[in-house]
């Protein structure tokens, strides 16, 4: 289901975000475009700005200064309800509540579509059915949040994300608290979602996963993107040098991606790994 | 299904509960009397007059001031995503408390201005908290607010303490205020506060579908087009409005607000706010017409206050509850 028509506008187009939070300035002037169908990776140092991006374009934190456009309108005249129906953001730690059940939760992400004291129609029905059928969560259902482990968990966030049914879907550090085989679920999922359609971006410290999912990376540093564009022409071992301050490099062989670091220091050997 | 019998349990015992409020007492009434009283078939007489112009007043107020205290304790809970929080977080309860005995004691010839001083108080307190919690860094945040409350809360306390001690001689009218009671003097207090419940009640229905937005966290509310911090304050300005209305009626019960709203979760196995705040009004309600029929008919004719009766009925239903829960 790839979508064959490119829209007019991307997805999303912000240009020079500048975010300040006191006198201290997070973010100097950061770039980023989500366009529909592809998956954006945004990669950088702890403290170098990835997450104040995603919040900054989604709505979700003051900018002092910068163009922010969703579908070609202002971010400024977009609020509640209209941005909700654009953008969906996952966030690095959502709150687990007390007695909650994975499809009450899921529920909660249809709220934009419903006026206030509306009562789910059965298309929300269908949404927030489709939307857990999709992450895997229904064979859990009706368990309690508070039962799940951390990659169960982070599939329903995702239901939620998806139940809001918006063109782009934004997750910040998805996979970071999750063991190998939840990684791999979450990130299969993201590159399904979007080979089906959505915009979707992640926040990521892994760069082996970035490099494999991703059609773009984005990598910041300091505050400022600094480059952007295919995995292996933006993950080079000058950069990797540069932004990390590490000797390592990205290698890719068909699907399966690797980051090979010398961990210690000192012996260069990369490059005869295979 | 879980939901519907709890609400039906409550349902039940609020009736019996008015039933009781109105037909028991200094003097039993017949159950036929209550009714024609109520309906105007009565014959004028002593009778007629205990249940329209004491016991109806008194009954409204229990229902009131149950509900009130529960969807206050709901709406704070909800709202600060924490499960400790009552209207005493919000200062409220001190304020309210500083109010009434400031009256009490200090002014005992206006006591006519109880409920506008204890409400007046309650609302000041809050409203310094709101202040607080709504400056500065992380502005507007649950830890803020819960901080500002307890330190606000134990300001007017401190207050409240040293009034009584200055006057030893007069505390005395001071305890029933503190330990909670309602009182039979007509329709007056009600008069006053009645504004305030409607627009706390008002604020509470509004914000039913919010709280649960917020439920996954304020990112999670931000995402979904919600306003996280406008919700937190919308529901301390309600729960603040319907806990000095409380309080200026009835005096300090904060037990109510703090476990009402825990056993209905508890009971109907949900969180969802369009259930719990509801029900926590009709769980409230029963709770306090249970408590203020004993606190009159146990050692009949003497009043007793209504607090200590409540948590008599209300901690042993609790802990069943909390038991069966973990």
């Amino acid at each position: 289901m790839t979508e064959s028509t490119t829209p007019a506008a991307p997805a999303l187009e912000a240009r020079d975000v500048r975010v300040e939070i006191g006198d201290k300035t997070i973010l100097h002037a950061a770039d980023l475009t989500l366009e529909a169908g592809r998956l954006v990776a945004v990669v950088g140092p702890n403290g170098a700005g990835k997450s104040t991006l995603a919040r900054a374009v989604a709505g979700m934190q003051k900018t002092a200064a910068g163009a922010i456009h969703w579908m070609g309108d202002d971010l400024g005249g977009l609020r509640g309800r209209k941005l909700a129906l654009r953008r969906a953001f996952v966030p690095q730690r959502a709150r687990v509540p007390d007695g909650l059940t994975v499809t009450e939760a899921v529920r909660i992400g249809r709220s934009p579509h419903l006026k206030p004291l509306q009562r789910p129609t059965r298309r929300d029905n269908e949404v927030v059915a489709a939307a857990m059928e999709r992450t895997g969560v229904t064979q859990f259902a009706e368990r309690k949040l508070t039962t799940l482990s951390g990659g169960e968990l982070q599939r329903v966030q995702i239901a939620v994300a998806l139940a809001q049914d918006a063109p782009v879907l934004m997750a910040d550090e998805p996979t970071s608290h999750l063991d190998l085989g939840a990684t791999v679920a979450v990130a299969k999922l993201l590159r399904g979602l979007a080979d089906e359609g959505l915009a979707v971006m992640l926040v990521a410290h892994d760069l082996s996963l970035a490099a494999a999912v991703a059609d773009t990376v984005v990598v910041m540093s300091a505050g400022r993107t600094v480059a952007a564009g295919p995995p292996l022409d933006t993950l080079t071992h000058e950069r990797l040098e540069q932004v990390w301050g590490v000797d390592a490099s990205v290698k890719a062989a068909g699907h399966h991606t690797a980051l090979h670091v010398a961990w210690l220091g000192g012996a260069a050997d990369h490059g005869d790994a295979s | 299904m879980r939901r519907t019998a709890v609400v039906v349990v409550l349902v039940v015992a609020v009736v019996a509960g008015l039933t009781a409020s109105l037909a028991l007492g200094a003097v039993d009434i017949p159950l036929q009397t209550v009714i024609d009283a109520l309906t105007g078939n009565a014959d004028p007489g002593p009778l007629r007059k205990i249940v329209l112009d004491l016991r109806l007043p008194r009954t409204v107020e229990a229902v009131a001031v149950g509900a009130a205290l529960g969807v206050a304790g709901a709406l704070l809970q909800g709202a600060l995503a924490n499960p400790l929080a009552s209207p005493d977080v919000i200062g409220v309860t001190g304020g309210a408390g500083f109010g009434a005995v400031l009256i009490l004691i200090v002014f005992p010839g206006s006591i006519a201005l109880l409920p506008v001083g204890a409400l007046f108080f309650g609302l000041l307190a809050a409203g310094i908290v709101f202040a607080i919690a709504w400056a500065g860094p992380n502005a507007g945040g649950p830890g803020r607010l819960i901080l500002a409350g307890i330190a606000i809360a134990a300001l007017f306390g401190a207050g409240m303490t040293s009034i009584l001690v200055a006057y030893p001689d007069r505390v005395q009218s001071a305890l029933f205020f503190i330990a909670g009671g309602l009182t039979s003097d007509g329709w007056s207090d009600l008069k006053v506060v009645w504004p305030y419940f409607a627009v706390g009640f008002a604020i509470a229905i509004a914000l039913a579908r919010p709280l649960d937005r917020l439920a996954l966290g304020d990112d999670v509310a931000a995402s979904l087009g919600a306003r996280p911090r406008m919700i937190r304050l919308l529901s301390g300005v309600g729960a603040a409005l319907l806990a000095a209305a409380a309080a200026s009626l009835a005096g300090l019960l904060g037990f109510l607000g703090l476990v009402v709203p825990h056993a209905v979760r508890l009971a109907s196995g949900t969180s969802s706010h369009t259930y719990v705040l509801p029900v926590s009004a009709l769980g409230g309600s029963a709770l306090l017409l249970a408590g203020d029929t004993l606190a009159r008919t146990v050692r009949a004719p003497i009043e007793m206050p209504v607090g200590p009766f409540m948590v008599v009925i209300g901690v042993p239903l609790f802990l069943f509850l909390l038991r069966r829960a973990v």
